[in-house]
């Protein structure tokens, strides 16, 4: 009888709290946005399941007081690695990966071999624009201050903003951890949502004839131009920022091995299998970390609706720099594409398009958009490392 | 009780603005560089071909970029084909189903019945 007791009190449904009880229900809808309207299911699926994993009372995959004493300077469990390894659960050895900051540059690796960045050599003022949208972290650092967050809790949210999940997530990782879960998902959800968050922003700062702007076909780009801009890209970022190192310098090995054309196995690693290895275990282990403790906060609420002004402010920047380009450059540019250079590869690109072709069916933005798109990409990692080096 | 935080409105408002004009300088960089490699790239392939002698080169320099143009026009019409099929959802869309027509057996066609069996 003595056993029976025992079996049940041991069971999950004895110790569950009402919180717990929150989280599952909520990583059951994230798991059904996934899995039936297709939100960014690659990503958000293992992180929904990783929410749910972590939420099961007593099934010890991930313990949110070790990484606290991971933390404290004061335990003797700080910095420690060996305590994880000998005393932590499955999604705390995977976390490892999040905490040492090494999954989101393996994932900058796969998007530097799947990205052509051609439109942006081939028309370099797209730089610009990708710069301008960046505007949406700084002013929701800003934001966040004001809201009560420490400095590097407000740079981790602000980063929302560079629609850039790996870089969110690497530079949560270092700044404020403790926010990872809420800034994850916010990233990703705000991710999947830019069709429906970007096209009231875009339509509101142009006019129609601004929107129908036709651009000139953009110049060929030679290969060994394709190959030379991902090492001077690294060197000259790493020797002006040395904190975005990691991200750029993944980044354009990913591209380095795509277009060099010699080592094609490798690069197909990097697209494929490396890069789906890597989505398994960030999602997993980013949606473990939202803890009922953690995630069932007024902080989070905030952080959501920080996020979307981010996002807002991000789109806006880039369309407003466009818009003023064109009141000083001889050849005009759709504002339009001003709008993708919140990274968000290839979303927000389509999104210049769609928007671009409703004014005028015959016009083709998508391959102007790139540019900003991937300068977008530069953008945000160059945006984190600055963030990195003035509140790390 | 949560204690207020302090804030250093002077820092923050220093990493707002230094923050976002380093990202803007940092980017404006890029853009030189990336034009300066634009142009010595297209220096760079431009010179053998003055070198090569006129006699051979002429009739290839007179082909080569006509072909090369109304290539990238082909190419450029085709992309907005698929495009323009692809946002308007011009195309056609094929079940991929095979169905193949039962027939129903009723006192019309029955062999019982009906002189010409047709159906089998």
């Amino acid at each position: 009888m003595g056993d029976i007791l025992e079996f049940f009190e041991q069971m999950g449904f004895m110790n569950m709290t009402y919180q717990q009880g929150i989280m599952l229900l909520l990583s059951f809808f994230l798991l059904y946005l996934a899995i039936k309207k297709q939100y960014e299911p690659l990503l958000l699926l293992p992180i929904a399941f990783g929410m749910l994993l972590t939420n099961l009372p007593g099934a010890g995959m991930y313990h949110s007081e070790l990484w606290t004493a991971f933390l404290d300077a004061n335990s003797p469990a700080y910095h420690s690695y060996g305590t994880i390894m000998r005393e932590g659960g499955l999604l705390d050895i995977l976390y490892i990966g999040v905490k040492a900051g090494v999954y989101p540059c393996l994932i900058f690796m796969g998007v530097g071999a799947m990205t052509d960045f051609g439109p942006l050599i081939a028309n370099p003022k797209s730089l610009l624009l990708g710069a301008a949208a960046q505007l949406g972290i700084f002013l929701t650092f800003l934001a966040a201050n004001s809201m009560g967050f420490t400095e590097a809790q407000a740079g981790s949210i602000g980063i929302i903003g560079g629609a850039d999940g790996p870089t969110s997530i690497f530079l949560t990782s270092k700044l404020a951890p403790e926010l990872l879960g809420p800034i994850a998902i916010a990233a990703y959800s705000y991710m999947a949502l830019v069709p429906v968050i970007q096209p009231p922003i875009m339509r509101a700062l142009t006019t129609k004839k601004e929107r129908a702007i036709k651009m000139s076909q953009l110049r060929p780009v030679s290969k060994t131009e394709k190959i030379i801009f991902p090492i001077a890209i690294t060197t000259i970022v790493a020797l002006i920022l040395p904190d975005a190192a990691p991200l750029i310098g993944c980044l354009m090995l990913g591209n380095l091995a795509k277009e060099c054309g010699v080592v094609d196995r490798l690069s197909k690693t990097m697209q494929n299998e490396l890069m789906n290895i890597v989505v398994i275990f960030l999602g997993l282990t980013v949606g473990a970390t939202a803890t009922a403790s953690s995630f069932l906060d007024w902080s989070t609420i905030k952080i959501m609706v920080m996020g979307v002004v981010a996002f807002g402010c991000g789109t806006a920047g880039g369309i407003l720099l466009a818009k003023l380009m064109n009141v000083f450059s001889k050849e005009k540019i759709n504002p339009l594409i001003g709008s993708a250079g919140v990274s968000a590869v290839p979303m927000a690109a389509r999104v210049s398009q769609q928007v671009g072709q409703e004014e005028n069916p015959s016009n083709f933005l998508l391959m102007h958009a790139m540019g900003p798109n991937v300068a977008g990409v530069i953008g945000s990692a160059v945006a984190a490392g600055i963030l990195l080096t003035m509140l790390g | 009780m949560m204690t207020p935080l302090v804030i250093n409105w002077s820092h923050v408002w220093m990493v707002t603005g230094l923050g976002f004009c380093m990202v803007i300088l940092l980017l404006v960089v890029l853009i030189f560089i990336l034009k300066l490699l634009g142009a010595v790239v297209s220096s760079a392939v431009k010179a053998p071909k003055a070198a090569q002698p006129k006699a051979v080169a002429a009739p290839t320099a007179q082909a080569a970029p006509a072909s090369a143009e109304s290539q990238a026009d082909d190419d450029l019409a085709a992309i907005a084909m698929a495009l323009h099929l692809y946002f308007n959802g011009v195309h056609d869309v094929e079940p991929t189903e095979i169905h193949i027509k039962r027939v129903e057996r009723s006192g019309w066609n029955s062999k019982l019945y009906g002189m010409n069996n047709l159906h089998r």
